[in-house]
């Protein structure tokens, strides 16, 4: 085979133009673009908070796309090519250093969101994320709007459920710790608030209680429990201060309970995917014994006694 | 214009190939730099906190870009404008073009660099550069191309070899596919909708290093390892399946980034095949030169340059092995979205293209200034900081992904594993800080070798 210039340059720009034709453009000009169900376009505002995320580079920690076999965040819906159909640039993301934000929509109220974005370890203690304090008030805000359309039609439900909550969750803090405690406790289901701590309490499982807090709580509920946390001042209801709990029959099941499904319409968000039962049953022991000082843990009624229990 | 003839004439003859190999040693430390600070966030992100220009989402793209378009191809270009006119038996078309070129090309990463540091980013992986720094990359490898081709027609040497397939079939590839990628008919967006999007998006991202990189890089082997080891080159025929199948197999893989995406499955199974499909190309030519230069260690061992440029084929070597394993749908399972793909970008991008580059740039530098290097000590202390560095690197990040991939894949959370990687992404900083102290190094000595030299002439 001769290697002329013309040969070379020719030959390589042939296939090139037939590789562009089948790679590209035929998956171009037969790709499915109808509307998947939870399509709806986006306002003028959540463009505006588009911008910011691609000027920002949000999607190489976050991605956008669901797989068949994830567990953690969003993974209540996989990705559908017509769940799509409206971004340019699509933004599924290459790397995973933080959570998916493809249904992040209604996951959280803004104010949750407004404590993250100005310090992320405010609300989540690991968390490696940059700070984006910089951005001002007004962007925040912005930002919020396009991070709670992710997820569309679906966002807009969560959301939704998130204002009605928020409303009802403000009414009770604002009715005093009599009123707020009772309501904490009367969002439970019954089964749950009759349920004592199962775990009896031990050094070990209050070192190990004491670990998660500071992983997950210690940003908003503060060191010592009294909702004091960095988070603070950008949330409303405030974290609830632990310490005024005492003597308002807060069971462990209630603890356990709220910490497993969250508080929607407050900042408490719900910690079932990420914390194992008995990790959760340990949190909620700590709190209860170093923060409300009134530990029901291993009291009647209960079950037998677990084989390594002492 | 005057100041360009006087710029030309200081630099003396292989004006452009030195504008070049400067291009590519000062960008290496900005790269690197960038690079570092964004692995300093990923430790301690409160660090460097709330500055808007270097913050991770930032620093990250900046530091890609620079060492995709600001270290490596200009590196490599540096070399194939020296050996396209030796290899041709003829004079560049026009070394003042060369060194407008370069020029115009640090104009253009400035202007890159404050784009995306001020936030004008397209938001598309490789692709982020806004559409008015498009167009000026495309028109710098349009000059690229012009003074090229010139130096192709006027040659004496009627047989072209294979470096100079490589480099011509590379710059008019990439002016093709980056127009194309960075969907530059549409300025406002530089994006298409929708999942087609993503397609086309990988389609160019991988063909930065299948059609630009790539190419360049064998072009630069193929020229130096025959040369340094006297030796005439094994395989016409391995040379001639080698650079067809790379055209033909690299540009179909893409989509081996969107597997576990909706798009359809036809262009997955074409992407896997073909992946796995890329020890074609790659064995051919490493079987050619490895058999070129085959008893010859000790003449590679001798010139620095020669020993750059073997170690980066012994990199592509390993970046294959792995890019076809993980393009299998089982593996990407545990392999995807974590930095798993980070090492294998660092171990193709850096350890293979990169570290051609700079064997490149070691073996024309003493040819180009007729004087020897300035210190071959130093550049023997690069080659090993950069060696340790980058495999450390990818040892710590592969280990990482596995980490990763397997907690998620388990159930654990991204939160949840946070913890447990910290520890790695110190090492991988400190890593960083190998290379980062070989890429200053390195523009030391290139800079004393070019400029402040006091060796005697050679020729």
């Amino acid at each position: 085979m001769k290697m002329t210039p013309t040969v070379v340059i020719g030959g390589a720009l042939v296939i090139l133009t037939v590789i562009v034709l089948l790679m590209v453009a035929w998956p171009y000009s037969t790709a499915d673009m109808t509307p998947s169900e939870i399509y709806r376009e986006r306002t003028e505002v959540e463009k505006a908070g588009f911008k910011i995320y691609l000027q920002n580079g949000c999607v190489y920690c976050h991605s956008q796309s669901i797989r068949a076999f994830d567990w953690g965040h969003g993974a209540h819906r996989i990705a559908q090519s017509g769940d799509y159909v409206g971004d340019s640039p699509i933004q599924l993301g290459s790397a995973r250093t933080g959570v998916d934000l493809s249904q992040e929509g209604g996951e959280h109220p803004d104010d949750w969101h407004v404590a993250h974005f100005v310090n992320p370890r405010y609300t989540r203690p690991n968390s490696i994320m940059p700070p984006f304090r910089w951005l001002g008030e007004e962007r925040i805000g912005i930002l919020t709007q396009y991070v709670q359309s992710l997820g569309l039609k679906g966002a807009d439900k969560r959301m939704d459920r998130q204002r009605y909550w928020k409303a009802e969750s403000i009414k009770a803090y604002e009715a005093g710790p009599d009123a707020n405690a009772r309501w904490l406790a009367e969002i439970v289901p019954q089964g749950w608030r009759d349920l004592p701590n199962p775990y009896p309490t031990s050094d070990a499982s209050l070192q190990r209680g004491h670990v998660v807090y500071q992983q997950f709580c210690i940003g908003c509920h503060g060191p010592v429990g009294d909702g004091m946390g960095p988070a603070q001042p950008w949330i409303y209801p405030p974290p609830l201060n632990f310490t005024i709990l005492k003597g308002r029959e807060i069971s462990g099941g209630i603890i356990y309970y709220q910490l497993m499904n969250g508080i929607t319409g407050t900042a408490m968000p719900y910690f079932k995917h990420e914390l194992e039962s008995q990790k959760i049953w340990e949190v909620g022991n700590y709190v209860a014994e170093y923060f409300i000082n009134d530990s029901d843990a291993n009291t009647e009624p209960r079950g037998i006694d677990a084989a390594n229990e002492p | 214009m005057a100041s360009i003839v006087n710029i030309t004439e200081k630099l003396g003859s292989q004006a452009a190939a030195k504008a070049f190999t400067l291009t590519s040693a000062v960008w290496f430390a900005f790269a690197t730099s960038f690079g570092m600070i964004a692995a300093g966030y990923l430790i301690a992100p409160d660090f460097m906190a709330n500055i808007e220009f270097i913050q991770f989402g930032r620093s990250r793209p900046i530091h890609v870009n620079l060492v995709l378009f600001g270290f490596v191809t200009p590196g490599l270009l540096a070399a194939a404008l020296y050996y396209a006119p030796r290899l041709l038996r003829t004079h560049l078309y026009s070394q003042r073009l060369g060194v407008v070129t370069a020029i115009l090309w640090n104009l253009t990463l400035v202007i890159g660099v404050i784009s995306l540091g001020m936030g004008y980013s397209q938001g598309r992986e490789y692709a982020e550069l806004p559409w008015a720094v498009d167009l000026m990359i495309a028109g710098l490898f349009g000059l690229v191309i012009f003074n090229l081709f010139m130096t192709v027609h006027r040659r004496q040497e009627p047989i072209l070899y294979v470096s100079i397939w490589y480099a011509c079939a590379a710059v008019v590839l990439t002016a093709v596919g980056y127009c194309l990628g960075n969907v530059i008919w549409k300025p406002d967006s530089g994006a298409l909708l929708g999942i087609p999007d993503a397609i086309l998006l990988w389609f160019y991202g991988h063909n930065i290093f299948g059609l630009l990189l790539t190419p360049l890089a064998l072009g630069v082997a193929y020229y130096v390892l025959p040369l340094a080891t006297r030796s005439p080159l094994y395989s016409h025929t391995l040379s001639l399946i080698g650079f067809w199948s790379l055209i033909v197999v690299y540009t179909h893989v893409g989509t081996h980034h969107l597997l576990q995406v909706p798009v359809p499955t036809w262009l997955k199974a074409i992407s896997i095949v073909d992946s796995v499909g890329m020890v074609i190309p790659v064995m051919v030519f490493l079987i050619n030169i490895w058999f070129t230069v085959k008893g010859k260690l000790g003449d590679i061992h001798a010139d620095i340059g020669a020993k750059f440029v073997f170690t980066g084929t012994i990199m592509y070597f390993f970046a294959n092995i792995q890019g076809s394993f993980m393009a299998l749908p089982q593996v990407q399972r545990v392999t995807h979205f974590n930095n798993w793909v980070v090492g294998h970008a660092h171990l193709g991008v850096f350890a293979f293209a990169g570290i051609t580059a700079l064997g490149g740039l070691y073996f024309i530098l003493p040819k180009i200034t007729k004087k020897p290097l300035y210190s071959r000590y130093l550049a023997d202390l690069q080659y090993w900081l950069i060696l340790i560095g980058v495999s450390v690197m990818i040892i710590d990040l592969t280990i990482v992904g596995l980490l990763q991939g397997n907690a998620w894949l388990n159930g654990e959370t991204v939160y949840r594993v946070l913890p447990e990687i910290h520890l790695y992404y110190v090492i991988r900083a400190s890593a960083g800080l190998f290379i980062l102290s070989g890429a200053y190094l390195g523009l030391y000595n290139i800079v004393r070798t070019l400029f402040f030299n006091p060796g005697a002439a050679t020729e």
